[in-house]
Parts: structure tokens; sequence; C-alpha cells
């Protein structure tokens, strides 16, 4: 009786977790088997292409015209998530560290005021921050975004500080002790050990100006496409008059900008994995 | 001590600069909050910084500009397909005027969001630009176009209805370089007979009994109008941006809009007819559904694609209004290339937006692009009354066109009374009720003050 109850449960469950697995893959499906397709434009009146080529991926690679120019959103988007990573990176783990391991006066404070300030949206601040840059010239230009993108970053301490919290604080006043001063704990002791969060901390940093599309539109806006990110770029595919012949390689764009992220998670992976346990036992 | 004191001294540094750099542009910071009560603090910022603004402001009409040893630099926007057409023109320009130096940079922003991306920061935004004419009085009232000098020549060398709709209280504000923005039907001659074609009801009836469907967009203000302005209504654009139309009441020409709104539903209700979205023509016509759609001239080649040789394009059909044919009128529209009044180069900026709509770019712009001109010499010519589309786009926009007064208001309710009739008025309300909710809508007032 009661086994035949568990058995329609587990049922159920997977029933209802399969009906979620399908609304939440489909979407990514159509648009990998539509960047598949033989045709230019779009067709739903079937979900998958009548005909099946690569062409769209040689295309959008190899191929650039004045709409697609690919290669270039892409190593733009690259080299701006590149410095974005390494500069937020360091600003988060550095602040947690701080807010974590260090006690001064109005700490409490400013990690209040901080959270708060990270609730907002940041769009909000956007025409904000585009008169800030325009002022000191730096719209239309990537080092702008890359200001942008990692200066305000730090708020983002919490998660890394909840971590830095887990590490005993035995080791580190064991380095004190030996005379080692905070930065040299930091690097030395209490990095080693957080391996897990540096990896969050990473890939969540790079995610951010490689999805964003609110800010680079409004501060890219000279219109010169050889600036662009992969997001407007490929979002200027999308234009009315450009869908019937771009469409499916928009697809294949889509596609392709989930690569680096797919490489860097899989690098990481590793060590997210290996997890705290790998460390201080060792020293 | 000493680090605390520095990291005090940078601090201050860094939020005086921060300051001082809001401080200078507040004038344009403002910009967005409010249109009208800033542009006058705008222009003031714009006087004292730029003199050669001021100048052709003032002046009604100062000579042309001369060669000077500095660089011009001029960024100009062009539609993305017209990428290509316009750097040839701009190396044309160059060439024509060998005595100055040019940096010429082109930009890709589509015509139909210009205005969108301009009034962000008009400051920003290129020297030079392209844009659809519905955009024109917003963008003369935020005061970023200037006045056209030349007026005889483009007056003359163009149909008088893009110079008419290029024109504000009187004053020519743009460059007209193209009249083929409208819509008109597509069909395939296969199924469609002459004479069929010239009524919806033959239409219909004609594509029901070849199991194919008749498209059109209801849900668009700019598609639906076109019943109500064969009709003999009108639409007004009121100073305080509010729309005024007349569609709930009888026309100059004695048609009651009931009537007009029970016609367009009896299409509607039709099973061989087929509500379409905004922007979802061509993948609707690469289907192969259709054996004949209300579009553009965008969607030239998919029509033909999928209907082969019995591709044809024609003016919209008559529709039935209380037992009576009744043509079908449209929405003209042109493109313009218009002057930034925030430009470092006025002078030069309104030369090049001369040449990129003189006879020779607009005979480029149809033979590479297939881009019905403005220009009357062109518009004459062979080769344009050889294409069907634009044979069929010019007489509809001559014959039936309306130019569209409308506001920001506009759009979205009459968007949504199309949405009704398309889904055969679902909840049955009175056709009364539903057009007086959208002539109250539409007359609600877009800028403040």
């Amino acid at each position: 009786m009661t086994g035949s109850r568990k058995i329609i449960r587990t049922i159920i469950h997977h029933l209802i977790l399969a009906i979620l697995a399908v609304v939440w893959l489909v979407p990514i499906f159509w648009l990998v088997v539509t960047s598949f397709s033989g045709y230019d434009g779009m067709n739903t009146s079937r979900f998958f292409p009548a005909t099946w080529s690569i062409r769209n991926y040689s295309r959008i690679l190899f191929e650039s015209d004045t709409v697609s120019q690919f290669p270039v959103w892409f190593k733009n988007t690259l080299i701006i998530a590149i410095f974005v990573c390494l500069i937020s990176t360091c600003f988060v783990l550095m602040i947690a560290y701080v807010m974590s391991c260090m006690r001064f006066k109005g700490r409490k404070a400013l990690m209040n005021i901080a959270v708060m300030l990270q609730l907002f949206p940041g769009f909000l601040s956007m025409i904000a921050i585009y008169f800030i840059l325009k002022s000191i010239n730096l719209t239309n230009s990537h080092i702008g975004m890359i200001f942008v993108y990692s200066g305000g970053a730090g708020l983002g301490y919490l998660v890394a500080k909840g971590f830095f919290d887990t590490i005993p604080t035995s080791l580190r006043e064991a380095a004190y002790l030996e005379g080692a001063s905070e930065a040299r704990t930091f690097l030395t002791i209490v990095l080693p050990l957080s391996r897990p969060i540096i990896v969050y901390t990473v890939i969540s940093s790079f995610l951010v100006p490689w999805t964003d599309f609110v800010f680079a539109k409004i501060i890219l806006n000279s219109g010169i496409s050889t600036d662009w990110t992969v997001a407007i770029g490929l979002y200027n595919m999308l234009n009315r008059t450009l869908i019937p012949t771009y469409f499916s390689r928009f697809c294949a764009g889509g596609v392709l900008v989930g690569i680096p992220i797919g490489i860097l998670f899989v690098i990481m992976q590793k060590f997210y994995v290996e997890g705290i346990t790998g460390g201080s036992v060792k020293g | 001590m000493k680090r605390k004191l520095l990291s005090v001294v940078l601090c201050a540094a860094m939020t005086a600069s921060l300051l001082a750099g809001c401080g200078n542009n507040s004038g344009s910071s403002n910009n967005n909050a409010d249109n009208k009560a800033n542009n006058s603090a705008d222009n003031k910022v714009d006087d004292s910084e730029d003199n050669n603004v001021a100048d052709t402001e003032n002046n009604e009409a100062p000579s042309g500009p001369a060669a000077s040893d500095e660089t011009v630099v001029l960024r100009v926007w062009a539609a993305e397909e017209d990428q290509n057409l316009t750097n040839e023109l701009v190396n044309k320009f160059k060439e024509a005027n060998p005595d100055q130096e040019f940096d010429i940079t082109v930009g890709v922003e589509s015509e139909a969001n210009a205005k969108d991306d301009i009034l962000v920061d008009p400051e920003a935004a290129a020297d030079v630009f392209a844009f659809a004419s519905d955009q024109i009085i917003d963008l003369v009232n935020a005061k970023v176009l200037q006045p056209v000098q030349d007026v005889d020549t483009i007056t003359s060398s163009n149909v008088a209805g893009a110079v008419e709709a290029a024109s504000v209280d009187g004053t020519l504000y743009a460059y007209p370089f193209s009249a083929d923005n409208g819509y008109f039907l597509f069909y395939d001659s296969n199924i469609i007979s002459d004479e069929q074609v010239k009524t919806w009801d033959g239409i219909l009836e004609a594509c029901g009994a070849a199991g194919k469907k008749a498209g059109m967009v209801f849900a668009s203000g700019w598609y639906n109008a076109g019943f109500f302005f064969g009709a003999g209504f009108t639409s007004e654009l009121n100073a305080d941006g509010s729309t005024k139309i007349d569609w709930n009441g009888t026309s100059s020409t004695g048609i009651k809009g009931t009537d007009v709104a029970q016609g367009m539903l009896d299409i509607a209700k039709n099973p061989a007819f087929l509500p379409i979205t905004d922007g979802d023509t061509a993948n609707q016509i690469a289907t192969g559904t259709l054996g004949a759609i209300v579009s553009g001239t965008w969607d030239a080649e998919a029509a033909q694609t999928a209907f082969g040789d019995g591709y044809r394009a024609t003016v919209l059909p008559t529709f039935t209004v209380a037992g009576e044919q009744v043509q079908q009128g449209s929405v003209a529209g042109y493109k313009f290339i218009g002057v930034n009044a925030n430009s470092q180069q006025v002078g030069w900026a309104m030369e090049l937006a001369k040449f990129l709509t003189n006879e020779e770019s607009q005979l480029e712009r149809f033979s590479q692009r297939g881009i019905g001109p403005s220009n009357s010499a062109v518009a004459e010519s062979e080769e344009v009354k050889a294409n069907p589309a634009l044979a069929a786009v010019t007489e509809q926009n001559g014959k039936f066109g309306v130019v569209q007064m409308a506001g920001g208001s506009y759009w979205d309710p009459s968007k949504s009374f199309g949405e009704i009739i398309a889904q055969g008025n679902p909840d049955g309300t009175d056709l009364q009720t539903l057009l007086d909710n959208v002539v109250e809508a539409v007359a609600q007032p877009t800028i403040a003050e």
C-alpha cells in the first residue's frame, strides 16, 4: 500500500520536473536548431528547419559584411570582459576580506550601506553615468565601459564575505603571530583556502560585461558598428528590415556567445569541486 | 597619519573633479528630464561654446562654407542596409570638394529609430542623419533639426508631397531622399484575377477558394488608419502632442466611422483573412500560406520569391462600407536626411546632406538598393517605372496616400483597437464605444506644460 503510493508520488514529481525542464529548454533548443537551418530568415511554421546547414556559422565567423561583424564584436566584448573580470574580482575579494577579517570603526555602517546600494537596479543611474562619462570624454570608449562595469563591483562582496567568515580565525592569528601583514595573510593564507569563492567571483564578474546590453547600448551611441559589443551587434540584426536575411545568423551568434562561458566554467569547475577540504590540513 | 592625509586629499580631488564635470554639463544632462525647458538652456551653452551654430542660426543666408586648412570632422548616420552606398556617396562628396580635408565616419542608425536615439543626447548624435517623416515634429520641437538653407533647390527638385512632409509651419527642415514608404497590395496572380483584386471581397473569395489566405497587419495605427483615411476621415497633431481624430463621427464624405469599423470587422471575420502582427510580414510571406498581403517595398523580395511568376503589386483594394465600395487609403511616408543643429560643422553638414539627396545620389540609391526616389526627375525615369512594387507604392501614395499626423499617444490605443477588430471583436463591444475610446485615448497630450 505505502509502496505503491510512494511510486505514484515519485512519478508525479518526475512528471512535473520533466514538464518544467521542457518549458525551460524549448527556447534554447529552438535557437540551436534554427542556427543550423538552411535558410536566412525566420520560419515559425515548423519547429525543425526544413533544410539543415552550417552555413550560418561559417558566414558569421568568416564572412563579415556591414551588418554582421561578429569576430570584431566578439574581440571587443572579450577584451572588455577580461579586464572587468580581473579588476572586479580583485575588488570583490579585497572588500570581502576587509569586511570579514578586519575590525575598524564604521565597518557595520559601511556594510549596510553597500548592501542597500546593491539593492537598487544598476540601470537607475544609467543617465547619470552617461553624462559623467561624457564630461570626461569616455563615451564610445571601451575603457569607459570597463570603468562602469568594474567600478561598483565591490558592492557585491556579500557572498565572498560569507565564505571568508567560515575560515577559522586561528589560521589568521597564527599568521599574525609569525609577523605577517594583512596583505600577506590575505594572499598566502586566506586566498589559497578560498578557491570555490574565487571561481564563483571570476565567473560572475566575467558574465556581467559579457551579457550586458543596457549600459553598452547607452555608452556606445556613435553608431560605429566596429565599436560594438556582441549584445548590441546581435540585437541590431533584429531590425525589421534585417530579420529576413539575418535571423538565422543571429541564432548562430547567440549559440557562439555561450562558448567562452562554457570554456571558463569547465576550466574553473575542478577548483569548484575541490573546495575547502584541499587546503589547511596539508600545511 | 601621512597615508590618511594622502587618501583624504585624493578623495577630495576625485569628488571635486566629478562635481566639476557634472557642473559643466548641467545644461545637457537636464535635457532628458524635459525637452522644452532645457532647450533654451542647451542653446545658451552651445552659443557660447560654438559660434558656428550661432552664426548660421542668426543669419538667414550665409555664404557656403569656405575651404579651410582644418580637417572637417563629420559623422553620418545611415540605415544598416545603406552602409556601403553611403560610404560610396561620401567618397564622391570628398572628390567633389578636393580643397577641403574631411574626416567623415558613417555610423549605423535605422531610420525608424533615429528620433529615439537622437533625443537621448542630441549633442552626441551624428551631424547628418537619416530619419522617417513621422519623426519630424518631435525633432523640430526638440530643436535638433537645422532648417534647410537652399530651399529653392530642394523644393523644385523633389515631389511636392515630400517637401510638404519635410516642412513644419512653413519652414523646410530636412532633405527628402525617398518617397517609397507606404503600403500597398502584393498578390499572386495565379490565384487572384485582375477583376477580383479590386475589392477585399474578391480577394478573400479567391484566396478562400484556393485554400490560401489574405494577410494584413490590423494591430497597428499605421496600417489600420488607411481604412479611415480612405473613407475621408482625418488625423491632426496638436501642439501638446495629442492627436485629434474624428473616426467616431461622420466623415466629410458622409461615411459613418462605425460603418468603417464594421467593414474592417467583416474582413477580419472572413476565414480567408490572416491577421499579422507588425514586423512579422516577411516571415508570414515566406511560409507560403498567403495569396495576397498588404505590405510595403521592404517585403518585395520575399513576395517575389513566394509568389514566383504570379508576383504582382498594385494599389489597395476597395472594401465594403454599409453596402458601398470604398477605396482603402494608406499612409504615405517619406525619408529625409536631417542636419543636427548641434553640429560643430553645420555648414559642411548641410552641404553633405544636400549631396546625399541630390539627383545622382537618388539614382544611385535606386539602382543599388531599389529605394523609391523623392526626386521628381528620378521618379519619372524608365528604370523606376519598371519596378512593380515601386510603381504600386508611387500610385498608391499619389492617389490615396495621406501624410499621417499623429503624436506619441496615438500608437498604443490605435494598435489595441486594431487588435480587437482583428480578433473579430471577441467581447462584442459596441463599435461606437470602441471608436469613442480610441478617440479619447489618443487625445492625451504627450508634452508636459
